[in-house]
């Protein structure tokens, strides 16, 4: 006999976890199909009546939170006055409060042209969440797998002029440090002639690792740092331009610890140190990535 | 590439699992480590379908081009399936139309004059008008209706050939017109391993004199499955029948046709889906299909059920001798419905779906569940069945007492006078088949009406001799009580509650296997 609808739609809701990931059964998983997977829409994320809600959002709730709980420092923001969007940000990935901080960091009219590459298996993986982060932060999905479909939208998004933030790391740091370095943010950017604007973010994966979901107490220091922008050469391969973003990335956190002309000298002496951390064992690793920044400005008047 | 079939094993990543019961459908639990069969992805159809027609006829297996076998002033007969094949029935443009338009064009060319096409629809209920017109298609129903175009009618001495006798006795009796052309062309639909190959003319064309000798409570214990013509008593006999025409001088040239399992048209498409598989798109479908259905009057959702017309897919047309034909036809519907299951379990589930071979356009009765569960289901196995000897078959399905008072009369006075006196198919055959065969009320009402022959629901009913022989205990669920209980077997009013009454025949801790169907999968149990 037919229960009430309610109870239909929570047996279906609970069965096929609609708050949560979806899940195949174990003894099913080898028989998966390896479809292209369909691609949750979000188009509608970047209408004009999105975009208003999504800079009330950022700036009226985003930002005082972010800057209320850590203490930011945002440097280098000069640097896109000599560029035109579209361009490609590139930046160091550790921690779920990069995004809003980054977007909170750019003045209005770049954040309002600027969508965010997600990994679509984690933040597409169920509507709700997908609408959310499309709405909040203007995501669009990205296959972290690869394949011929991974960087349609990008492509799409950069032909129509929309900035893109991307993480090559394709995840948020393990251990603090950059991880595996992937090259679809180069390739787009030779592909498309656009430049890449490298952004060095210190300080989050100490504020709010990976496992938190808010961050820690205390206001710790974070930074954002905008580098200049890189265009990739005439017939260069977008490998080179890689490795260019990635030397350009690493000594922007040397400018960041210490100043732009010591982090020249060292670049040119090629002493500037690597962002895949110290070779040392993985506590030292993690505690050198997890010691706050420390903190800017006068200090105590009174000791 | 389409996936194979494969056995599930319910874990708690396991979302409900779609199972239908009658004119209606619903998600259900099962316990962990239950089973589920779910059969191959649907193969891919053929593109160019009149492509592949033309060169079924040109490149015919063991047998001349149908050209060569075309002449002025010969007698052609083209038989064909009837409505009881495929199920749901097909689209239109259906493949049996298809093709009879091929052969005609042929005909036409070489100058055949003589031409009458003739359903095959044994002791099934004539097709209408506009059944065979939907059917055959509107070309071929204009030019041959009514008089070059009719039902098969069994009861007609006249219209019968008697062609003599196999080896063991067996007699052979077909459509004279058949019997008497210089070529038989048999178009044949082949939704599963029981259809087609020899059991198309011999039975489809025969006479409740021909029929007797394999529709029997012996040659239905001694088919291990009838879905496996090769250990089948039914289809060694419809075989030897076969063979016998052919050693008489019929020719037979024969297209069978295969089809995937494009099962569902939408919205009902999530009913072809893997459960976990299902979209958001899928799951608000099903609750909406559901809600509908559930909410409707009866007649409505009888009225939208019948109205389903599956988007089947052809994967093979094979044309020529008939068992050359046939082993062809088997490897494709293996290809799309054989599932490897690894050994048997203490109980079986199914999910009764809305339509059977006997009630397209009408009603399913309770002997025609008994027939779809314990006959088709049961039988959809190689070499042994899913469940273990003794063991329980759990099915769902609502079991109305209900009966179309036009398609079935004899299964009125059956499942009345017959079934409340014994459930024994063996005592049933002897004391009460040939009363009703033979009954000129029935015969009246098979020739001149739209009624199944008299003797339509015995062989319903021994079709599920072998199930009522081999298992233990049979639990309908959600059914009608009463008409559960005059056919000899059990309801329960939930699964849960089935499963309960199951532990007295196969204990507390059962293996259980459900078999996902529809679309059809076809269990090779090892």
């Amino acid at each position: 006999m037919a229960g009430s609808l309610l109870d239909e739609v929570r047996e279906v809701a609970r069965g096929w976890r609609w708050t949560r990931r979806p899940l195949v059964p174990r003894s099913a998983e080898r028989w998966q199909e390896d479809h292209e997977p369909h691609e949750f829409p979000t188009s509608w994320a970047r209408t004009a009546a999105a975009k208003a809600v999504r800079e009330g959002i950022l700036r009226f709730g985003f930002r005082p939170l972010v800057w209320n709980e850590t203490e930011p420092a945002v440097e280098g923001v000069d640097n896109l006055e000599s560029v035109r969007p579209p361009v490609i940000f590139v930046a160091n990935h550790a921690s779920h409060v990069d995004t809003p901080l980054f977007l909170c960091s750019l003045p209005k009219t770049w954040r309002e042209r600027t969508a965010v590459a997600a990994a679509a298996d984690y933040f597409f993986d169920v509507w709700w969440r997908a609408a959310t982060t499309a709405l909040v932060f203007n995501t669009f999905p990205i296959e972290r797998s690869g394949g011929k479909r991974a960087t349609l939208t990008a492509r799409r998004l950069l032909e129509e002029g929309w900035n893109l933030l991307v993480f090559p790391e394709g995840t948020r740091s393990k251990d603090g440090w950059v991880g595996r370095w992937r090259h679809g943010a180069a390739r787009l950017a030779t592909e498309h002639g656009v430049p890449l604007i490298p952004v060095a973010i210190r300080g989050t994966y100490a504020a709010m690792p990976r496992g938190r979901s808010w961050p820690r107490k205390g206001r710790m220091p974070v930074s954002v740092r905008f580098g200049r922008a890189l265009w990739p050469g005439d017939g260069e391969d977008f490998g080179s331009v890689s490795r260019r973003v990635q030397q350009e990335l690493a000594r922007l956190w040397d400018e960041d610890a210490t100043n732009w002309y010591a982090s020249l000298r060292r670049d040119a002496e090629g002493r500037t140190p690597s962002l895949a951390g110290p070779q040392a064992a993985g506590w030292r690793r993690m505690w050198a990535s997890s010691r706050p920044l420390p903190r800017r400005g006068r200090g105590k008047v009174w000791r | 590439m389409a996936r194979p079939g494969f056995v599930l094993e319910v874990d708690e990543r396991t979302p409900p699992l779609l199972v239908h019961e009658g004119e209606g459908f619903r998600v259900q639990k099962f316990p962990l480590g239950s089973r589920v069969i779910y059969p191959p992805d649907s193969l891919p159809g053929i593109k160019d379908v009149t492509g592949a027609i033309r060169q079924a006829l040109l490149n015919p297996s063991n047998s001349e081009p149908l050209t060569e076998l075309m002449k002025p002033g010969m007698r052609l007969t083209i038989a064909f399936d009837d409505i009881s094949i495929p199920l749901p029935p097909m689209q239109t443009p259906d493949i049996r139309g298809r093709i009879i338009e091929q052969v005609l064009e042929v005909a036409a060319r070489r100058g055949v004059d003589d031409v009458k096409l003739v359903v095959a629809n044994s002791l099934h209920r004539r097709m209408t008008a506009s059944e065979i017109k939907r059917a055959v298609g509107e070309r071929v129903f204009r030019s041959f209706w009514p008089n070059d175009l009719a039902n098969h009618d069994a009861e007609d001495p006249a219209a019968l050939a008697y062609v003599g006798q196999t080896d063991r006795g067996e007699d052979v009796e077909v459509n004279r017109r058949a019997a008497e052309s210089d070529l038989l062309v048999y178009v044949n639909v082949n939704l599963v391993a029981m259809d087609g190959g020899h059991k198309s003319v011999p039975v489809g064309l025969g006479s409740y004199k021909s029929l007797r000798h394999h529709h029997t409570v012996h040659t239905m214990l001694n088919s291990r499955s009838y879905m496996d013509p090769t250990h089948s008593a039914l289809h060694d006999s419809c075989a030897r029948m076969g063979r016998l025409l052919a050693s008489n001088g019929l020719r037979i040239f024969t297209i069978e046709t295969t089809l995937n399992n494009e099962t569902f048209p939408k919205p009902f498409g999530f009913m072809n889906k893997r459960e976990w598989e299902w979209s958001l798109a899928d799951q608000g479908t099903y609750l909406a299909a559901k809600r509908a259905n559930d909410k409707s009057p009866p007649r409505i959702r009888r009225e939208v059920f019948q109205r389903i017309a599956s988007p089947y897919g052809v994967t093979g047309i094979h044309a020529g001798e008939t068992e050359a034909v046939h082993a062809q036809t088997m490897v494709n519907v293996h290809r799309q419905q054989l599932v490897e299951v690894d050994g048997q379990s203490d109980v079986m589930v199914v999910g009764l779906p809305y339509i059977c071979p006997y009630n397209v356009n009408s009603i399913m009765n309770p002997i025609l569940v008994q027939c779809l569960g314990l006959g088709y289901f049961f039988n959809l196995y190689r070499n042994k069945p899913v469940v273990r000897p003794g063991g329980a078959m759990i099915l769902f399905h609502p079991v109305p007492w209900e009966f179309h008072q036009v398609h079935h009369p004899s299964y009125v006075d059956f499942f009345e006078e017959v079934l409340s006196e014994t459930n024994d198919p063996a005592q049933i055959e002897a004391k009460f088949e040939q009363q009703y065969a033979t009954d000129p009320w029935y015969i009246h009402l098979y020739r001149n009406s739209y009624a199944y022959h008299g003797v339509h629901p015995f062989y319903m009913w021994y079709w599920g001799a072998h199930a009522m022989d081999y298992l233990g205990d049979v639990i309908f669920v959600g059914a009608d009580r009463k008409a559960v209980r005059r056919m000899g077997f059990r309801t329960a009013s939930n699964f849960a509650d089935a499963l309960e009454m199951a532990e007295e025949t196969v204990g507390r801790s059962p293996r259980i296997t459900y078999l996902h169907a529809p679309p059809l999968a076809l269990a090779e149990v090892r």
